[in-house]
């Protein structure tokens, strides 16, 4: 007998293959019913489609240049041909925050792909390595965690650089930590699990256990932190954008349109107040879905 | 019980016609409804907010500071030789009676009034005036020329006291914006003593002067308090009150948002808004609807104005660039849109309340047409994606700034309409200079109050410049050549004629040879409170407390 079962043989000995009925493919279809069934998480799930969808094809749902200044038509209430109104020089705010969607969603994607990336490698090696490794890293972790995160923030973004990628590298930068600490938790209970035991028994090498065993097993929490996650980086990406470090004018960004608008906040509410409602109800959807698909795993 | 309820709801009806009266006609009478307020009360503390104070250099030094905002709290607080009225522009006496001009302009004698003290109880005679004179050349030595004044005291050689009220000074070279300097309060007098302090001490307070109050307190970037001056009785005749202060104290705040500092008075827990920037429409509207009117005076000296770098290599060392940027500006729009209706549009490089100011509207009229064909003509051509090519590269132009404005976005859309792409590179505080110094831009803007044309050489001459580098890349060594002979045939001379004959060329030069890009008249706004009364602007559009008192 050789040693030559993979995971991949004992997984399809033991599970039922994904496309009979009852299979893993069915559980998923069924789960997706019941959530289908709540109407919360259903118009927040299209919410952020919708956002999503518009911060990548803005010209799909405006017809404006929202670049294109038309001194004429400053500051008009919301209306069927300007739904967000216009701005202090006449731009539609409507197509301004679609496009702005985009800078800030990339910028949050980038944002949570460094916290994701760096934070699952310090943690898995924090965890899996304990001892000295496990101690600096963590200290480190903990120095992090002690630094307020938007000063923190602020701190990087002055060194780097204004712009939108400096802006998303340092609220990835400040959110790290927290993926570090979670995946580290994680792991520690996985790696006293008997099947990583059993493996460690059958001779597999450690970047195997790793990779195999530890890292699959232990990223589930990290998923939904990170889900969790989007609406603080949001939220951290607007307010350093609102502080004016974000991309150059005349692009906008999220935060940007919300303080181009603070001048006229009695006058003009809606410059400031539309674009932060939508901040708030994507930031809203985002808790309510990473909520919601937390409850059955529990 | 009910009449007089009802008295006071009649005297509160004629109190709010007469406001809405005052409020109608602005910024026409400034001070004008002291007479419908009844006679002045005394008492009361007057709450002023005013824009952020200056980080880089907080200074409350007559001399020394260039910061508008401690200018005006320097006139209440120091007074000056001469006093220059806001009218008419002429200077008028103050601490010194009268004055003879030697004909070759180069030795001016005061004599001075009787019995003025300083608040520390010295006299402020002959001896006092020699000693801020020959303290000010000082302090242009310790500072290395930084200091502000050392501007309006070009020329000084050096001055004798002659009898203790006669004080003559003298001037290596004739400087005729001289007189006018000494109506302002960079050179205020304060006591001979405050010259021991460093200019540092100075800056932050420890001086001594003669003003209608005195300076208690000053907290860099929190607050400044000044507080009556019991004794006072020399004020200037341009003042009805030439006597002690009506009010008792008056605060001063620095607060940064301009909607806090508007909501601030609208909501009366202040008295005056003194804006930096000039109210946006809306909030001139928000503050007519309150109990509050607007007054308004154009700053005079240089207006708010562009300098291009037109070193080797930039776009804008071409002058068919220069010559096409003033064509795509449209600065009527430009006013209207950031300022709102009525706001006055830009006529040159100064604003309008500046002495000898000289319109040249006429060469700044839009013409997005003529700007295309320009830079057509100039080789360059419309690449495909509507900005212009020559040789390959964009015509695009940086423009370093610190902060976002609806203006610049303006600014740079009307220039994306003929070609050209404006850059605004943001840019922290610290880091704007050395962008400057490196000529690391294209355009950039800044601005001088003085109510004397010379307040451009301050901008445009490397030797005077605070910005040696803007003041180099402005403009190629020929052109700074007829300008600096321009202004030495305005200042070098008595004859009044000819300084406004030279003023007047130089305005046109300023403009033919593409050297300031006007993008704004300035105009200091004020929100001033329905319960105060004898509001009023210096010549300098500075902020006048001689006559203001508050209904208690």
């Amino acid at each position: 007998m050789t040693l030559s079962l993979t995971r991949e043989d004992t997984a399809l000995a033991l599970e039922p293959p994904d496309d009979e009925p009852g299979g893993r493919r069915a559980a998923l279809a069924a789960r997706l019913r019941t959530l289908a069934r709540r109407p919360g998480f259903l118009l927040a799930s299209l919410f952020l489609l919708f956002v999503l969808v518009s911060a990548f094809v803005p010209q799909l749902f405006s017809g404006y240049d929202p670049y294109a200044t038309a001194p004429k038509d400053r500051l008009l209430p919301p209306s069927l041909t300007h739904p967000f109104g216009t701005d202090d020089i006449g731009r539609d705010l409507w197509s301004r925050m679609l496009t702005g969607s985009g800078l800030t969603i990339r910028a949050t994607l980038v944002a949570l792909l460094i916290a994701v990336v760096v934070g699952l490698v310090l943690g898995v090696v924090s965890g899996f390595f304990m001892g000295l490794t496990d101690s600096v890293i963590m200290r480190f972790a903990d120095v992090l965690l002690a630094v307020p995160g938007l000063l923190l923030a602020l701190a990087i973004v002055t060194a780097l650089g204004f712009g939108t990628i400096p802006v998303a590298v340092a609220v990835g930068v400040g959110i790290v930590p927290g993926f570090a600490r979670t995946t580290r938790a994680e792991v520690l209970r996985v790696r006293t699990l008997p099947y990583v035991e059993a493996a460690r028994t059958g001779g597999a090498s450690w970047l195997r256990i790793l990779v195999r065993h530890v890292l699959p097993n232990s990223w589930g929490p990290v998923a939904v932190l990170a889900v969790l996650d989007t609406g603080v980086a949001i939220i951290a990406i607007a307010s350093l954008s609102f502080l004016g470090f974000g991309a150059a004018p005349p692009a906008a960004e999220w935060g940007s349109l919300i303080a181009g608008g603070r001048n006229f906040m009695i006058t003009a509410p809606w410059v400031s107040l539309l674009p932060g409602l939508f901040v708030a109800a994507t930031v809203l959807a985002l808790n309510h879905v990473s909520k919601t698909l937390q409850e059955p795993a529990r | 019980m009910s009449r007089p309820t009802r008295r006071r709801w009649l005297t509160a009806l004629l109190a709010g016609a007469t406001l809405a009266l005052a409020a109608c006609s602005g910024s026409a009478a400034p001070g004008g409804d002291a007479a419908d307020a009844g006679p002045p009360v005394r008492g009361g503390t007057l709450k002023v907010a005013f824009f952020p104070d200056n980080a880089a250099f907080s200074c409350v030094d007559p001399f020394q500071t260039y910061w508008i905002e401690h200018r005006s709290v320097i006139r209440n607080i120091a007074d000056s030789l001469t006093d220059q009225d806001p009218q008419s522009g002429e200077i008028k006496p103050w601490i010194a009676q009268s004055w003879e001009v030697s004909p070759d302009g180069r030795q001016y004698t005061f004599h001075l009034r009787d019995g003025v003290t300083f608040s520390d109880g010295t006299p402020l005679d002959a001896a006092a005036v020699k000693a801020n004179f020959d303290g000010w050349a000082d302090t242009v030595k310790q500072t290395g020329g930084a200091a502000y004044g050392a501007s309006y005291i070009l020329g000084y050689a050096s001055s004798e006291v002659l009898d203790p009220a006669t004080v003559r000074v003298d001037f290596a070279q004739p400087n005729s914006s001289f007189l006018q300097a000494t109506s302002t309060t960079n050179l205020a007098l304060v006591t001979p003593a405050s010259f021991q302090n460093t200019p540092k001490d100075r800056c932050l307070g420890k001086f001594t002067a003669s003003g209608q109050f005195v300076l208690d307190d000053y907290s860099p970037g929190k607050s400044l308090t000044i507080s009556r001056r019991p004794g006072y009785a020399w004020g200037s005749a341009l003042s009805q009150n030439t006597g002690e202060a009506h009010l008792d104290k008056v605060e001063f705040t620095y607060v940064a948002e301009d909607s806090v500092r508007t909501g601030n008075l609208v909501s009366k827990a202040i008295d005056i808004a003194w804006p930096r920037n000039p109210f946006t429409a809306e909030d001139r509207a928000l503050i007519s609807r309150s109990d509050a009117t607007v007054q308004s005076r154009s700053l005079p000296g240089v207006s708010y104005t562009q300098f291009a770098n037109v070193s080797a290599g930039r776009p804008l060392s071409d002058p068919a660039v220069r010559e096409a940027l003033y064509q795509a500006l449209d600065l009527p729009t430009y006013a209207q849109t950031v300022y709102g209706d009525g706001y006055p549009v830009v006529e040159g490089g100064y604003d309008t309340t500046t002495p000898y100011f000289a319109s040249v509207a006429g060469k700044l009229k839009y013409d997005p047409a003529a700007a295309k064909a320009r830079l057509d003509a100039a080789g360059w051509a419309v690449g495909p994606d509507g900005y212009r090519y020559k040789n390959g590269a964009e015509l695009t132009l940086t423009y370093p700034l610190t902060q976002f404005s609806a203006g610049a976005e303006l600014l740079q859309d009307q220039l994306k309409q003929v070609g050209i792409n404006l850059v605004l590179d943001t840019v922290t505080t610290a880091e704007l200079p050395a962008k400057l110094a490196n000529g690391d831009y294209d355009i950039t803007q800044t601005y001088f109050t003085r109510a004397d044309p010379g307040a451009l050489q301050f901008i445009l001459d490397p030797d005077l410049a605070n910005s040696k580098a803007l003041a180099t890349n402005s403009m190629t060594p020929d052109v700074r050549a007829q300008l600096k002979a321009l202004f030495a045939r305005a200042i070098q001379t008595t004859d009044p004629n000819q300084t406004e004959q030279a003023y007047a060329d130089l305005q046109n030069l300023l403009i033919d040879q593409g050297i300031t890009f006007p993008l704004f008249e300035r105009v200091q706004y004020a929100g001033v409170s329905n319960e105060v009364h004898g509001f009023a602007f210096t010549s300098e559009s500075f902020l006048k407390l001689a006559d203001v008192w508050k209904t208690q």
